[in-house]
């Protein structure tokens, strides 16, 4: 019988086994339907998920389910919308109890006295160009300035096409403003021309994320796997789509046989009643679904998979302590 | 009670070889002691796939809060030994 110990030499053993108790148990939560910009090919709206249900406005109901999620086993919960920085308050409900995580534009500054130690993760969708054409403006300038040498934030980049031969000025940008990057791809939702993936494009980011991550790897918060994975939509052999997501709503789940997937994941829409299928949008083609969180994750949920030789088991580690940073289980 | 013991550990290692498709071992070369999380890098959800044959097998209902405790083959066979001896 192949063992963990038996394909990794000490160093690496040390670093799997920091990871493999962790036993992460994520949700994810829409804080509020509206936002304060409104982003071609923000899943979020194009689907019509800020639509499906009414926001929930009493701040004890908020404080109330949250309790109710911690007894469902949820240790990690993730903050999306809609803005949700237009909601500091049910924020604070989740942040008071649970590692919590906060997705935000960065329009709007959280105070750090209120949220010291929250992890903020900034979405950014390119160069000023690409920002405007996609955003209606320009966010790094003012969430950059919001966060400037937070240790607990980090730049969501999503790279598009029109990036490809950009990245390395937008790395350096994060990196001069203290912060740390991650990277995923636009998976285009509203088919805004010329911002879908060609094969050839996705061959050439892979080799152009695999450099920046060798010649900034104190700002890159990445792996060479994960690029594969993304990139490709491959792994081990299998294809990423429906039938292998892990991040679908556990109790709508109805797919036979079903996948090894996350533990008790709800995506819950923002009166904390209706549950939305996924991470994503229920309109989403998953074969051509980029979601970097749940490519990731569909490498963390195969860790038996990956103990076949040392490099499989190598790259799940390095994929998951990628994730154990990015949600702050484990440091930078 | 000993007796109970050997035959409950070589019981689940057959349960987990078969569950987690094992190869190259059997129950009786299945190292009762083995981490079973940092050696043959069991999750959560393989767990709760053996808590559901456990219990459909032995009439045990294993709580989620105890996985952590269940390491090893030897601990959840001692686990097991001492909740059915409870309910007698």
């Amino acid at each position: 019988m192949i063992t963990v110990s038996s394909l990794l030499d000490e160093h690496w053993y040390e670093r799997y086994k920091k990871i493999s108790k962790l036993n992460i148990r994520s949700s994810i939560y829409d804080i509020t339907d509206r936002c304060n910009l409104r982003c071609k090919g923000c899943f979020f709206f194009s689907s019509g998920e800020h639509e499906v249900a009414s926001e929930e406005t009493d701040i004890n109901t908020w404080h109330r389910f949250v309790e109710k999620e911690m007894d469902r086993g949820v240790n990690l919960a993730i903050l999306i919308g809609g803005e949700p920085t237009l909601c500091m308050d049910r924020i604070e409900a989740f942040y008071k109890r649970l590692p919590t995580f906060c997705a935000t534009n960065g329009l709007i500054k959280l105070d750090r006295n209120r949220f010291p130690d929250l992890m903020v993760g900034l979405s950014l969708w390119g160069d000023e160009e690409d920002e405007r054409t996609l955003r209606g403006k320009d966010t790094f300038t003012i969430s950059s300035s919001n966060y400037e040498g937070d240790p607990h934030t980090y730049y969501l980049y999503t790279i598009t096409p029109k990036q490809l031969g950009k990245t390395e000025k937008i790395i350096q940008k994060i990196r001069d403003v203290g912060v740390k990057a991650h990277v995923q791809l636009l998976s285009n939702d509203e088919g805004v021309d010329g911002f879908s993936w060609q094969p050839e494009e996705l061959i050439d980011i892979r080799a152009e994320m695999d450099d920046l991550l060798d010649k900034y790897p104190d700002t890159l918060v990445s792996c060479k796997y994960y690029h594969e994975i993304i990139t490709t939509g491959k792994m081990l052999g299998r294809t990423f789509g429906w039938m292998e997501c892990p991040s679908v709503t556990e109790p709508i789940d109805k797919r036979d046989p079903r996948p090894k997937r996350l533990t008790n994941f709800i995506r819950w829409a923002s009166d904390l009643k209706t549950m939305h299928r996924c991470c994503t949008s229920e309109t989403r083609d998953c074969s051509t679904c980029k979601d970097g969180a749940a490519h990731m994750s569909w490498v963390m949920v195969n860790k038996r998979a990956h103990i076949k030789t040392t490099k499989d088991l190598q790259n799940w580690i390095e994929v998951y302590e990628m994730f154990a940073k990015l949600y702050q289980f484990i440091p930078w | 009670m000993e007796n109970d013991i050997t035959k409950t550990t070589l019981r689940i290692a057959e349960i987990i070889i078969n569950e987690l498709k094992l190869e190259d071992v059997t129950p009786e070369t299945f190292e009762p002691d083995l981490d079973l999380v940092d050696e043959v890098g069991i999750d959560s959800m393989d767990l709760a796939t053996i808590a559901l044959v456990i219990r459909d097998e032995y009439g045990i209902r294993i709580d989620e809060d105890d996985y952590p405790k269940l390491t090893t083959v030897r601990i959840i066979a001692r686990y097991i030994t001492d909740k059915l001896s409870s309910k007698e």
